[in-house]
């Protein structure tokens, strides 16, 4: 296949060369190892070509060459475009990277290349210690909310028009942080409930609006209804974990034997008796009157 | 080895060449290191290098490549003096991984992983605060340093472990062979003394870990790494769900989902463990009807859990 890699390699050259965009008939005869004919070879030859290097990240523009009457079609590359701005790393910080991608594996997707663009690995470390799950859509949706592009996609049968703000990993799962354009509202879409790819829209396709506090909404404060201040006991055992889930802002109280007094702000009745019944008897709502006879009831409904 | 197609070979090339062209000789040895490529490799594919270039191919527009010794020189490759831009998902990549171990409690969040990561994100003109969040599981600070250094010099540890499954809190000594995150867990794998086998343990329910004295012999081979799953249970459970109750059938495994009309599911799923189906069916309440299994788990929880409230006079 030396043959191909040489015909790739001068193609790319060419048309990062090219000043004005160049047609099939210029490439064919300017770059080696193209069939003589302008016939159905060179143009099977040549599609492929082409295909190979958009697929590794080439941005090979097709423009219509400049006063061509009818018009016709040239292809460039745009230096720009293709080179990677120099981070400056220096040899530490690369090496840190490289740690990085060496001990957290994104599913299925490889990270050799992207250290090598880096300029290269100097060792790998004793395999990865964690694992992230890959999704068909993390690429495209994390270049999008870089880039302040409008994403459209379809997510539980409903067709969705988004401002992406941040791709969020939380607790084993990918989720997308956004504006919905029909509501207005910050929301969160779970990746694995996109159907299908998502279509993103130019850069800077939005403004940026400041998303409520660190991360979303935890689910009992994502409701309509007026929000209630609560206090919830956890027994110490359960503690550690329900400190970290509602953040340690939220601890009103510690007791000496180790249980903990939460106050958290309701909006959503369901979500928080979900959250207190997930303790099942290491959590008691101590107040108000109103949420703790809610569990109750519920509770004596299900006897 | 298996033969590398044109296009890995153009990949690997386009990133070679401009590191090569600006450092002065460097060794071949550490380019064909630097990108995990044999000497025999790098060598065709420089060769084929020196016929490359633009049209009319004469000596002024072709790249030129110069081996000396131990050294390697490529000159005239001003086309390909800088590295392709990386992917969207090689950016993902870097960035998510680089989040990812900085949120690794311990990591120093001035060091030098933390400065890569900023100019990486600086180059990609991507806020990666705004854009990514990594949280890969809770672990107490200290907990995980403490694992891979008993780990590390074969030591075992002493659990104060809670198992949620059974809502019960036990102590016991393992040898811990690895410890990792995955699913949005971090777990460390043992053997457990206490139940002579091989047994995973969530960092998150630890309570307290202290290391012995005493070592292991680890396994010459781990077993693969997996996460907790209701996979290995051989109780099932039939369900009906209300429709505002379906979100069930897309949380966890399913073994059965069956559309029952107006918006209601029937599921049957694997059950692992008795207190993880008590706090499924006490927060569905109305919204599931057990039709096949035991229908006295969600009452007796219930009941157990209301006991609780009973006596106990409100704070406010």
């Amino acid at each position: 296949m030396a043959d191909r890699l040489e015909r790739l390699l001068n193609l790319t050259a060419a048309l990062l060369e090219a000043s004005v965009p160049l047609t099939a008939d210029d490439i064919r005869e300017r770059v080696p190892g193209y069939p003589a004919d302008a016939g159905e070879t060179f143009r099977r030859a040549f599609e492929r070509d082409k295909e190979s290097l958009r697929h590794m990240g080439i941005p090979v523009r097709t423009e219509d060459l400049p006063n061509a009457d009818p018009p016709v079609p040239g292809y460039r590359i745009r230096r720009e475009e293709y080179a990677l701005a120099d981070p400056g790393l220096e040899p530490d910080e690369l090496a840190a990277l490289n740690l990085a991608v060496a001990t957290v594996q994104v599913d299925g997707l490889s990270s050799g290349d992207a250290i090598n663009k880096l300029g290269g690995a100097s060792e790998t470390g004793d395999g990865p210690a964690v694992e992230l799950p890959s999704m068909p859509n993390l690429g495209p949706l994390f270049a999008a909310a870089a880039a302040g592009a409008v994403v459209e996609f379809r997510h539980n049968d409903k067709d969705r028009v988004v401002d992406p703000y941040r791709l969020s990993f939380q607790r084993g799962r990918w989720y997308l942080d956004g504006r919905d354009h029909a509501t207005q509202e910050p929301r969160s879409y779970r990746l694995d409930r996109i159907e299908g790819s998502v279509t993103v829209g130019p850069p800077n396709g939005f403004e940026r609006k400041p998303l409520t506090g660190r991360g979303m909404l935890p689910p009992w404060e994502m409701g309509g209804e007026t929000p209630m201040a609560a206090l919830v006991r956890v027994d110490a055992d359960q503690a550690p974990f329900a400190c970290d889930t509602v953040g340690r802002e939220h601890v009103a109280t510690m007791h000496d034997d180790g249980s903990v007094d939460l106050l958290l702000t309701v909006s959503n009745r369901d979500a928080f008796r979900s959250f207190v019944l997930g303790f099942l008897d290491h959590a008691e709502v101590l107040s108000p009157p109103e949420l703790r006879d809610d569990i109750i009831a519920w509770l004596q409904g299900i006897r | 080895m298996a033969r590398t197609s044109a296009d890995d070979r153009l990949r690997r090339l386009l990133a070679i060449v401009p590191w090569v062209a600006a450092n002065d000789g460097p060794k071949i040895a550490d380019v064909c290191a630097r990108f995990g490529v044999s000497q025999a490799e790098l060598l065709a594919d420089v060769d084929l290098l020196q016929y490359c270039g633009v049209y009319p191919f004469t000596a002024d527009v072709l790249m030129e490549v110069r081996l000396e010794e131990d050294r390697i020189w490529i000159q005239y490759a001003d086309w390909f003096n800088r590295p392709l831009r990386l992917t969207p998902e090689e950016a993902l990549t870097l960035v998510a991984s680089g989040r990812a171990l900085l949120a690794v409690p311990g990591n120093d969040p001035e060091g030098p992983l933390a400065r890569g990561l900023a100019k990486l994100a600086d180059a990609l003109q991507v806020d990666a605060d705004e854009a990514i969040e990594v949280h890969l599981g809770n672990v107490p600070a200290g907990m995980l340093d403490t694992l891979r250094g008993a780990i590390a010099a074969s030591r075992q540890v002493e659990l104060d472990y809670y198992t949620y499954g059974r809502d019960a809190r036990t102590r016991r000594v393992i040898d811990p062979w690895d410890v990792y995150a995955a699913e949005g867990e971090w777990y460390v794998q043992a053997f457990c003394h206490a139940a002579q086998a091989e047994r995973l343990f969530r960092l998150d329910r630890i309570r307290s870990v202290s290391v012995l004295d005493r070592t292991f012999d680890p396994p010459a081979t781990l077993p693969p790494r997996r996460v907790f799953s209701a996979e290995e249970a051989d109780a099932r459970i039939v369900l009906d769900l209300e429709p505002w109750a379906r979100w069930v059938a897309g949380q966890y495994p399913m073994e059965a989902v069956e559309e029952l009309g107006e918006g209601r599911l029937r599921v049957t799923m694997k059950i692992a463990e008795q207190a993880w189906l008590e706090r499924l069916l006490l927060r569905l309440g109305p919204g599931a009807t057990v039709v096949e299994g035991d229908t006295s788990v969600a009452p007796a929880a219930a009941e157990r859990v209301l006991r609780r409230y009973t006596g106990t006079v409100a704070a406010s």
